[in-house]
């Protein structure tokens, strides 16, 4: 009865958290203000980490929340705040049933593809997950994937001192 | 009609570290609100010893009363959103800002065995959380649909997000000595004595890690986001009653938890000569809060482009200078 319990419990909070992110999703589409599909792209971010938390990986879920909420959304609520875009702006009329249709299509695929893929690839789940020592996390990135890593690293300052470039370019030419 | 028993039989299926978290929340409901009143008191009692008056002095004997005065007129107050703002948003904002405050005090070890949720990632879990508020203030200023309020967003933003590098910077030197995130583990390396603490082996990762902290709580002498002579009142200046409390109480929230993560970071948490408990780590911690409390009111408000000349060219190198030193000795 007990283990009944519990596992009923586990499938409702499994499910409040897809029910989250389904939100937060339907909510950064739908809504007319640029601030209030932010707002659901940050409740779809946190329900992502929530997901996380779930299959004990609390580093991983306080990562999500840190650069994506923390960091990420901030920063698009910038350019936001930037742009001063209102509801009723140039993109706030009818749109046809076409363009409903290939934006269907295009958000559906990448669900389907990478879907499939992670049920065919999965590798045997299990029932009660054990959580990851952070210190091993850190030997497995530094250890076999060193490459990619340090590549990831690479592709970020790269970013970065084009971003001063540009900043600079725009400076000189006032 | 649900049976009793099985209402019984679902209560216990839920686990006990939910209920312990659950109970942790209340507590520290009360704990963030006692603090408030506390600190409020405190506040302006400081600053009029520091301007030669007496402060509050007739609500009560020596004006100890002052700050439920202040609460019950804040709660009387009527609720007012601005024409033409989004009022979803707007009325989640102060709840966004005071929510994370909450889970932030799970983490943190008050005594040996005063500690709600002993968990492996609490440095990384406080920093995740403090960093939600810059959002809310963001959110604040922008649906407030006033020029000051998205002025002290924009500067809050750009403040925030500059003084979160060398806030990082000067905690990864001690979680290097320490190899954990956990917060409880980093104050059981730290001895009794003042000598073992950690201000000893860094004092210059502590100094730009408390006006960090006084950067990202929009302390004095870095309140830009709330500069009252300036943008009325910054980010909060259209709100009014609860609203504008909840700024306030998660405000005092956040200064405590810095002061709490300076006091097991730095100063050895809970431990203190004699007997080591958590009158230890409250003194530290109230210390700490009466020296943030001195600086605002002795140091003048800083410029724009100094408070961020003083990150970009003096904290940031100076931490990284800090961070590599300290690998040089750890490796050596």
């Amino acid at each position: 009865m007990d283990n009944l319990a519990s596992e009923n419990l586990a499938w409702v909070v499994l499910f409040g958290h897809i029910a989250i992110i389904v939100a937060g999703g339907f909510i950064t589409v739908l809504s007319e203000s640029l601030v209030r599909a932010l707002m659901g792209l940050i409740l779809t971010l946190f329900g992502v980490a929530g997901l996380f938390f779930l299959m004990a990986a609390p580093f991983i879920g306080l990562m999500q929340i840190l650069i994506y909420v923390g960091a990420v959304s901030v920063l698009i609520f910038f350019a936001i705040m930037l742009t001063n875009a209102w509801p009723g702006g140039d993109e706030s009329g009818n749109i046809s049933g076409k363009k409903v249709i290939f934006a269907a299509l295009a958000a559906i695929a990448p669900a389907v593809f990478l879907g499939s893929a992670a049920i065919r690839t999965a590798p045997p789940s299990v029932f009660v997950p054990e959580e990851t020592q952070v210190s091993e996390l850190g030997k497995f990135l530094l250890e076999p994937y060193i490459l990619p890593f340090e590549l990831i690293s690479l592709l970020l300052t790269v970013a970065m001192a084009g971003a001063v470039i540009l900043g600079f370019e725009r400076r000189k030419k006032k | 009609m649900i049976e009793p028993i099985l209402i019984l039989q679902m209560i216990e299926a839920i686990p006990i570290q939910l209920m312990i978290i659950f109970a942790g929340l209340l507590a520290t409901v009360s704990f963030i609100g006692l603090n408030a009143i506390l600190l409020v008191y405190l506040e302006r009692k400081v600053a009029g010893f520091i301007h030669r008056r007496p402060g509050p002095y007739e609500v009560g004997p020596h004006g100890i009363l002052q700050p439920f005065a202040d609460g019950l007129k804040l709660v009387g107050k009527q609720i007012f959103t601005p024409t033409g703002a989004d009022s979803f948003l707007y009325w989640l904002a102060p709840m966004i800002s005071m929510a994370p405050a909450l889970v932030c005090f799970l983490v943190i070890p008050f005594g040996p065995h005063l500690q709600i949720f002993n968990t492996n990632v609490g440095m990384v879990l406080i920093l995740a959380f403090t960093g939600i508020n810059v959002l809310a203030l963001c959110i604040a200023g922008w649906t407030s649909q006033n020029k000051y309020s998205l002025l002290g967003a924009a500067r809050d933003i750009s403040q925030s997000v500059a003084y979160e590098i060398p806030l990082l910077l000067s905690i990864l030197p001690i979680i290097f000595m320490t190899g954990t995130f956990n917060l409880f583990d980093i104050a059981m390396k730290q001895g009794s004595w003042p000598w073992q603490w950690f201000i000893v082996y860094q004092p210059l990762a502590f100094i730009i890690f408390f006006i960090c902290a006084l950067a990202e709580t929009n302390r004095a002498p870095f309140d830009l986001p709330e500069a009252e002579s300036e943008l009325t009142a910054g980010f909060h200046t259209e709100y009014s009653g609860m609203g504008f409390a909840l700024f306030f109480l998660s405000e005092y929230a956040y200064m405590v938890i810095a002061a709490c993560v300076t006091a097991v970071l730095f100063l050895g948490g809970f431990h203190g000569p004699g007997v080591s408990g958590w009158w230890w780590f409250l003194a530290k911690v109230y210390i700490l809060l009466l020296i943030m409390i001195w600086i605002r009111w002795t140091f003048p408000r800083v410029r724009f482009d100094q408070l961020l000349n003083i990150c970009w060219k003096w904290l940031i190198p100076l931490a990284v200078i800090n961070l590599l030193v300290t690998l040089l000795v750890i490796a050596l």
